[in-house]
């Protein structure tokens, strides 16, 4: 939006104040983590050469984008379908999903536990399928933890897309598939990326539920979050605030390439 | 072409915060080529109709068919129509080239032959220059062409149409008005358009129905919908000019009404026609005689009245002017501009009126 006249520049500058103060405090923060450690030497190639914290590394990469794939696939139909159909109980289904958002994560890992101990529980396990103390648990807890997250932001973006356009492709020869998927996926791209980034972002931070319900083994269940929970717990702080730094940046790297490649300007 | 027999639709919960809203027994038959309007007032029904024409709207009870094809069940993309909804929704992930190209892509045609159809319907509708933008850097004009290029591409029986062009500025609908005409009339297709402008239908209809409240009111061609509205919901409609009650007695092969205020005036009366009591007449402004000084040659039973001009506003190509007459019914008059010009009419001036019994139009409700 081109910026003129007095009350103009004002106006943005009071705006953006805002996002300075933000994105300024942010970094305060950050700053005091990096000169903490910089007092600490050695702690920065003690945790790039740790095994331990390779393998929770790659443990949370992997879970995180598991999670996003599952999440979406999840996310992109209940979006759609709570956009667009309305049924007896809508509102009650639309706030059951919101529950996540609201519910203190390690709740999430507590009920997990105490669902494998139920009947139907134990009989999922039976089958071989296994999630308590496993690595697939922390793929489950992350997807319950962070899914609303897609859900919320992929509906909001279906609401925006007229349906009147998949109409029209219905009479131009699509079944009611084919307007979905040649009509509102393409046009709601960017909410689904936008919704990704959300779960893989909160999937990538969660570590209370984890804590709960696939405890903390090192080399095993231990993901980066754990890592720094552990750490501080024993007193490495310098540690602890390396790998909280070396999340940070993990972080900042995925969500930038994902805004730039999914999210350019048309 | 199209046949809606008995067509009925409940939308909405009757009980719900909306409420609910009905198509009340449809019937409707529109010919081979024709251009046909749906004319009705916001709300009216008009969009339910047509996206139930599409096959948008699973209809509840009911009738259609298209080119001798039941196609009441069959699926929006095996009726074989095309569909302009309003605002136009052009698909806003694809180019101009990319939405006129949709239809032909999903039925499997070869790409030589939908690239070179393609270009006919840029090149037709003039927007060939326009091919590789996005719908969101177009005028509302060029969103309108484009849409029509995309819903004639796959060559459909039907082209519907709901409002076409109540998104653009008043100079280019009445350009676009006469385009369609000649776009329906070149093509061959018979086109269903929705509207709720009374100067919109009149620039391209060959007949129209008049809907509202869910309701078709009166199926006719313009100008009997003009001239001899069913009742008087649908002269309101119509902008009739002068709608007044009046106490009809018969007399002969005429009738006799009188108006509040004791005026008289003569009207036809039909063969079989039972109309007495209180009825609705309908007089249009511009067939009402106007002149200052007594008429010398008037059709027999031709109703003569006196008054004074209240007000004369000139609204460009006519005149109104309102008249109030000795016993106090105010009557509106409408003359061309020239007309106007060699009566030199002014507010306060005595004046007569003339109105013929063929122009008064009697309606029982």
């Amino acid at each position: 939006m081109p910026v003129s006249g007095t009350h103009g520049v004002l106006f943005a500058a009071s705006m953006l104040a805002f996002v300075v103060l933000f994105v300024g405090g942010l970094l305060a923060i950050f700053a005091a983590d990096l000169r903490y450690i910089y007092g600490e030497p050695g702690v920065i190639a003690k945790v790039i050469r740790s095994p331990e914290i390779h393998a929770a590394l790659w443990l949370s990469l992997w879970t995180s984008t598991v999670t996003v794939v599952l999440g979406l696939i999840f996310a992109i139909p209940m979006g759609y379908g709570l956009s667009r159909y309305r049924f007896p109980g809508h509102a009650l289904v639309d706030s059951i999903v919101d529950l996540p958002i609201i519910l203190p994560p390690l709740v999430v890992g507590l009920s997990l536990l105490v669902f494998f101990q139920t009947d139907f529980g134990k009989l999922i396990e039976a089958t071989g399928l296994k999630f308590v103390f496993e690595r697939k648990g922390i793929v489950l807890c992350q997807l319950l933890v962070s899914t609303s997250f897609g859900i919320r932001a992929i509906k909001l973006t279906f609401d925006g897309i007229d349906p009147r356009m998949e109409n029209v492709a219905m009479t131009l020869g699509c079944t009611r598939a084919g307007a979905f998927f040649r009509v509102a996926l393409p046009l709601a791209y960017r909410g689904i990326i936008v919704g990704g980034i959300l779960i893989w972002t909160r999937a990538f931070g969660i570590f209370g539920p984890l804590m709960v319900f696939v405890g903390a083994v090192r080399m095993r269940t231990e993901v980066l979050p754990t890592t720094v929970y552990l750490e501080q717990s024993v007193g490495r702080i310098d540690v602890a605030l390396a790998v909280a730094i070396l999340m940070l940046l993990l972080a900042t790297v995925a969500l930038v390439a994902v805004r730039m490649l999914g999210l350019g300007q048309r | 072409m199209i046949r809606v027999e008995n067509l009925n639709l409940v939308v909405g919960d009757p009980a719900g915060k909306g409420g609910s809203f009905a198509l009340q027994n449809i019937s409707l038959h529109v010919k081979p080529e024709e251009y046909f309007v749906l004319l009705g007032p916001t709300g009216s029904g008009k969009t339910l109709l047509l996206e139930s024409l599409c096959g948008l709207n699973r209809i509840d009870s009911g009738q259609i068919v298209i080119d001798g094809v039941d196609v009441t069940l069959a699926e929006p993309r095996r009726r074989g129509i095309g569909y302009l909804p309003q605002d136009y929704a052009l698909f806003a992930h694809k180019t101009v080239r990319g939405n006129i190209a949709f239809g032909l892509n999903s039925r499997s045609m070869a790409r030589e032959i939908i690239r070179q159809r393609v270009v006919l319907l840029m090149d037709q509708f003039g927007v060939a220059h326009l091919a590789d933008r996005y719908p969101q850097k177009l005028s509302g004009g060029e969103q309108q062409r484009v849409a029509l290029a995309r819903a004639l591409a796959v060559e459909p029986k039907v082209l519907l149409l709901d409002e076409p062009v109540s998104a653009l500025d008043e100079q280019t609908r009445d350009g676009i008005c006469r385009q369609l005409r000649h776009l329906q009339q070149s093509t061959r297709t018979t086109a269903i358009h929705i509207c709720h402008s009374f100067t919109e239908m009149l620039a391209v209809a060959d007949r129209v129905g008049i809907i509202d409240q869910g309701q078709i009111l009166q199926v006719a061609t313009p100008q009997e919908v003009l001239h001899r509205p069913r009742n008087a919901r649908i002269a309101r409609f119509v902008q009739a000019g002068n709608l007044f009650t009046a106490d009809a007695r018969a007399d002969g092969s005429w009738l006799r009404l009188t108006f509040a205020g004791g005026i008289g005036l003569s009207a036809r009366r039909e063969p079989g026609d039972r109309l007495e009591g209180e009825v609705f007449v309908m007089i249009r402004p511009e067939s009402v005689r106007l002149g200052a000084k007594i008429f010398e040659h008037l059709e027999p039973e031709t109703s003569l009245l006196e008054g004074t001009v209240d007000t004369v506003a000139d609204l460009g190509p006519l005149v109104r002017i309102d008249v109030v007459c000795d016993g106090g019914a105010a009557l509106v008059v409408s003359l061309g501009s020239k007309e106007y010009n060699d009566q030199s009419v002014r507010p306060g001036d005595r004046i007569y009126l003339a109105i013929a019994p063929q122009d008064v139009h009697v309606m029982s409700e």
